[in-house]
């Protein structure tokens, strides 16, 4: 009653119309951020700190500041694996982004029309997405074996022997095959969100297109494609994150080490090793220096996605 | 005789010890984890679990293992936050000695009869410098290489008796069109620790030529450590075409499969090569010296049990402890498991004839040692390279043929010197 | 008319390939769990020739996969529900309250994205400890429901502001309060983008092994993931067990796929995020 009574007088106080929206707001934000904020945000922000110390084991006590920091740039051995890792990982995302999306986008084209067997198609793409990357990776091995898989004996079988390479045991192969593993993976994500945002665009549009003469090549590119440029963009950063992050299918695939020589190290496995279950055989991690290496991988993300965020604000103003 | 009875004595001092300190009233039934990184041994730890339980009906052990890769992370991560296993499997030395250092590890110089079970070697590695032991030697490893006999003796080819034959045996055999070697590089450790560390131990002269090494007497790109990346290059064309590829269990099924005729492998494969190579006879032998040297074998020390410092059940833990110094136990891992062998003075008859093979390495070499670089030569600090991980990397690298092997001699003597103060002058 | 002819040959094409690439694969899971070791060496990509069901029995035995199972459905249904339930009230907000300190908080949920979250597993322990989950299911899902809610605010909130106005507007000038708003239109209207998150978040939850593997040691608190995890380790060179192992962690979650597609590609473009 009073509470109807203050917002309607407009008295200055703490249930105000404005203070009342608020609170609403407030209240619907609550759960979702406690729980993120003690299961997740906590934990992990308490974590980057760690990065200003020094010692053995999951929590080193010894401050020293940003040594660690600055180490990974000028020791060595620091430096050389951080900046192999970097570099890696942003060819892993690289392919994603350009095999795993131009073919997501192909495949939803293709999809978008009307066939007979296309629910089949549209559910065959997304399978290999339930599988877990124990599977896949273990799977993929097998395919790609030099001395029984698949892959090999058909390229054998038709008088390409030179080509039966060991795929997963040269340096400059196996990142990018073990990045394609993963694009099969994952393709059905980037597929079923450009169908539906293809599906989105209005039937009228498209016959009209058609009438007047533009051929399906014309179509995609001056109609549709334009139309769904918020999910183009929706999907680009998801992948960007995602793969800046990536850790289990090189763990399945090349061990914590990302072998051969290192060649297929993320900032993940990196972190991993680096943090969390140290060099084989001795294991002991050093999770200052793990700390420093999220903390790096976190700033590169933000800025990225910051930068994101920034672009599609000022392209939406432009179209409003 | 006289020790036997000691240990048999003090085992029964300890159970009556245990038993008043429990004591009146009954006895109070636990059960008590044991954190391992032996995943293919789930079956043979369960009967050996059995037997402790039928000794001693108030203790259950159950046997928890994690896979191998992230074993040390978890283990660390549960004995960190105080929810580790009441028992685990202990790495020998550097890593060890960490857990122990860290307050994680019970100090064991109260067990009884430890002193007497175990020789000082066999302790050392589980033991402060100054000897206190804080884990209990279950088992030691060997090495070899396992043959198939019907593809030696379809080729005319008797177990060599120096490197140089060994060579030729697998020119003969890759002649013939046969794989000579299943190993490969995929997994990377094998390589290092199954290949390269077998034949260190004879090119540098076994424990006494290490310990040259590790005084620095000598340095890590002499003669005799060019020899043995040398050796590596003479083995390249006898690995499989997808050696690259090949992963550690690939290796083991071409062999297995009959695929390939020779296989560098540890003694803990027996009982899995004996499931898998079903289709023809096979042995094991030890790889011979280069011709005018001796032949040392890698006999390397493997695993230990040792109890968690913060379990509840501490008495009862080493109630477990104990028993693993008896014959026992000694005999139920040195038969449960074949291709592991007890480490207590007394060594009982082993009834898996290809164990008992490997036992017989022992006694025909000149000597006996551990794996070249496990000892103080794997705690450089963390912004260098330790000597495993060099050695790894260069002998792939020689493999892919991506350097000579003096060049990889002196990039591994490079980065041990690095750090490691008693090879400082070799820089 | 050649042209439309000529094209839906080449959409066959095309698909018929990726459909080879997708199916080919799992058809080696699946045929060589059911051949004994030499014979997976022998013919890898045939069809059985001594079928052999010694894998699966063996598997069986050794390893609890229907609790496993139960604790995965129980583990990965309630967190879901949580996620997108909470989530979805987030997002809400996070679209429609213009604000300095939401524009701070939609920041601050996705900053999440980009840590690693092994990072904070001590910390999590100790909390998971304190509250004394350690060794339950329960432990699980509090860490997965925060884990979902970057990725949830993210494309929800994305999804919402994509909404026209018009929508919101109509219903404020009925007298609609923001919760009515929200459960009557927004949420019916999120469903496309509800299943987006679902699909993200179930098959992360499904398949994470890390956490089981530190919170859980307790057999009967294992999931599907960590159970299949320790047996695939225990006979990762014994082939037939292997694939046995691996089949039975794919197979359920395929065929409750395959059962929901239809359900789920059509949530998916019902909606449609409008361009």
């Amino acid at each position: 009653m009073s509470q109807a009574n203050l917002s309607k007088n407009q008295k200055p106080g703490l249930l105000n119309t404005e203070n009342q929206r608020t609170l609403t707001w407030v209240l619907f934000l609550l759960p979702a951020l406690l729980v993120y904020l003690v299961f997740m945000a906590g934990p992990l922000f308490d974590s980057l700190r760690l990065s200003l110390y020094t010692g053995k084991g999951y929590n080193p006590t010894e401050f020293i500041g940003f040594q660690n920091y600055i180490d990974l740039f000028t020791v060595p051995l620091w430096r050389e694996k951080f900046f192999n890792a970097v570099t890696n990982t942003c060819i892993f995302f690289a392919i994603h982004m350009i095999v795993q999306n131009s073919l997501g986008l192909l495949f939803a084209n293709l999809l978008s029309s009307d066939f007979k067997g296309r629910n089949f198609f549209r559910t065959l793409i997304f399978t290999p997405t339930t599988l877990s990357v124990l599977v896949v990776g273990f799977l993929w091995t097998l395919i790609l074996n030099p001395n029984w898989g698949a892959v090999n004996q058909v390229l054998v079988g038709i008088g390409l022997e030179q080509w039966a390479l060991p795929w997963l045991g040269r340096e400059n192969l196996a990142l990018p095959i073990i990045a394609l593993t993963s694009v099969w993976q994952w393709i059905g994500m980037p597929t079923v969100m450009f169908l539906a945002g293809l599906t989105g665009i209005s039937e009228e549009l498209l016959e009209a297109a058609s009438i007047d003469g533009a051929s399906e090549w014309e179509i995609f590119w001056k109609i549709k494609f334009p139309l769904i440029q918020p999910v183009l963009g929706i999907i680009a950063i998801l992948t960007f994150v995602d793969n800046f992050n990536a850790f289990d299918v090189i763990y399945a695939m090349a061990g914590a080490k990302g072998e051969p020589a290192y060649s297929t190290d993320l900032l993940a496995t990196l972190f991993y090793r680096t943090g969390i279950a140290g060099e084989h055989p001795t294991g002991i991690p050093n999770m200052g220096m793990g700390a420093t290496i999220a903390t790096i991988t976190f700033i590169i993300l933000m800025s990225g996605v910051l930068l994101w965020l920034y672009l599609s604000r000022r392209n939406a103003d432009e179209t409003k | 005789m006289q020790k036997k009875l000691f240990v048999v004595l003090s085992i029964l001092i300890l159970a009556s010890l245990v038993l008043t300190a429990c004591g009146t009233p009954a006895p109070k039934d636990v059960t008590l984890t044991l954190g391992s990184w032996r995943t293919d041994d789930v079956a043979a730890w369960e009967a050996i679990t059995t037997a402790f339980h039928a000794k001693y009906p108030n203790i259950t052990v159950k046997f928890d293992p994690t896979n191998p890769p992230d074993y040390n992370a978890t283990l660390r991560s549960q004995l960190e936050t105080g929810t580790g296993p009441d028992l685990f499997f202990v790495r020998s030395f550097g890593v060890g000695r960490e857990l122990f250092d860290a307050g994680y590890i019970a100090s064991l110089k109260d067990l009884p009869g430890i002193n007497d079970t175990f020789s000082a070697g066999a302790r050392a590695p589980w033991a402060t410098d100054s000897g206190e032991p804080y884990a209990v030697p279950i088992a030691a490893v060997s090495h070899g290489i396992f043959y198939n006999k019907d593809l030696f003796a379809a080729n005319g080819i008797e177990v060599p008796t120096s490197w140089e034959d060994l060579m030729a045996a697998s020119q003969k055999l890759l002649d013939a069109g046969v794989t000579p070697f299943a190993n490969g590089t995929k997994d990377a450790w094998d390589i290092n620790e199954v290949v390269m560390m077998q034949l260190l131990p004879s090119d540098v002269g076994g424990y006494d030529g290490r310990m040259a090494y590790l005084n620095g007497d000598r340095c890590f790109n002499d003669p005799e450590i060019v020899a043995a990346f040398q050796q590596m290059a003479d083995l390249k064309p006898y690995l499989p075409a997808g050696f690259e590829a090949t992963s550690y269990a690939d290796a083991e099924q071409l062999f297995a499969q009959g695929k390939a005729a020779m296989f560098f492998d540890g003694s803990w494969s027996i009982g899995q090569i004996k499931k898998d190579a079903t289709a023809f006879q096979w042995g094991v032998f030890y790889p011979p010296a280069l011709k005018g040297k001796d032949t040392y074998v890698s006999f390397h020390v493997d695993a230990a049990i040792g109890a968690n410092a913060a379990s509840k059940n501490l008495d009862a833990a080493k109630t477990f402890l104990a028993w693993l110094e008896t014959p026992e136990f000694a005999a139920l891992i040195g038969n449960n498991l074949p291709g592991f062998f007890p480490m207590t003075n007394e060594i009982p008859s082993l009834t898996d004839p290809i164990a008992n093979d490997f036992m017989n390495f022992n006694k025909q070499a000149k000597g006996v040692d551990i794996r070249f670089v496990w000892e103080k030569l794997m705690d450089a600090p963390t912004d260098k390279v330790n000597a495993y991980t060099s050695l790894n990397n260069n002998v792939i690298s020689v493999l892919k043929g991506e350097k000579t092997p003096e060049e990889a001699a002196n990039a591994f003597n490079a980065d041990v010197a690095d750090w490691y103060g008693p090879a400082s002058k070799c820089k | 008319m050649l042209r439309t002819k000529f094209n839906r040959a080449l959409t066959y094409i095309v698909l018929t390939v990726w459909t080879i690439i997708v199916l080919f694969p799992l058809w080696t899971l699946i045929v060589n769990s059911f051949k004994p070791q030499n014979e997976i060496f022998a013919d890898p990509f045939g069809l059985p020739k001594n079928f052999t069901l010694d894998g699966y029995i063996e598997v069986w035995k050794a390893g609890h996969f229907g609790l496993y199972f139960t604790n995965s459905l129980i583990v990965t249904i309630l967190s879901l529900t949580l996620i997108l339930f909470i989530g979805s009230m987030a997002a809400y907000a996070l679209a429609k309250w213009k604000s300095r300190v939401s524009n701070f908080l939609y920041v601050f949920f996705i900053a999440g994205l980009m840590i690693p979250i092994r990072l904070g597993t001590i910390d999590l322990m100790r909390l998971i400890i304190a509250l004394n989950l350690q060794n339950t299911i329960w432990s699980l899902i509090p860490v997965y429901v925060a884990m979902g809610m970057p990725i949830a605010t993210f494309v929800l909130t994305a999804f919402i502001k994509e909404l026209p106005n018009e929508m919101f507007d109509a219903a404020k000038v009925d007298g609609a309060s923001e919760w009515q708003v929200y459960s009557r239109v927004v949420l019916p209207l999120m469903r496309p983008a509800l299943a987006t998150v679902a699909i993200f978040n179930m098959i992360k939850i499904w398949n994470d092994f890390w956490f089981p593997l530190v919170f859980i040691r307790q057999e009967s608190a294992r999931t599907v993931a960590l159970g299949v995890s320790l047996l695939f380790g225990q006979y990762h060179t014994d082939w037939t067990r292997a694939l046995a192992v691996l089949s039975l962690a794919a197979i359920p979650l395929l065929i409750l796929y395959i059962l929901l597609a239809r359900e789920f590609i059509k949530g998916l473009t019902a909606g449609a995020i409008k361009g």
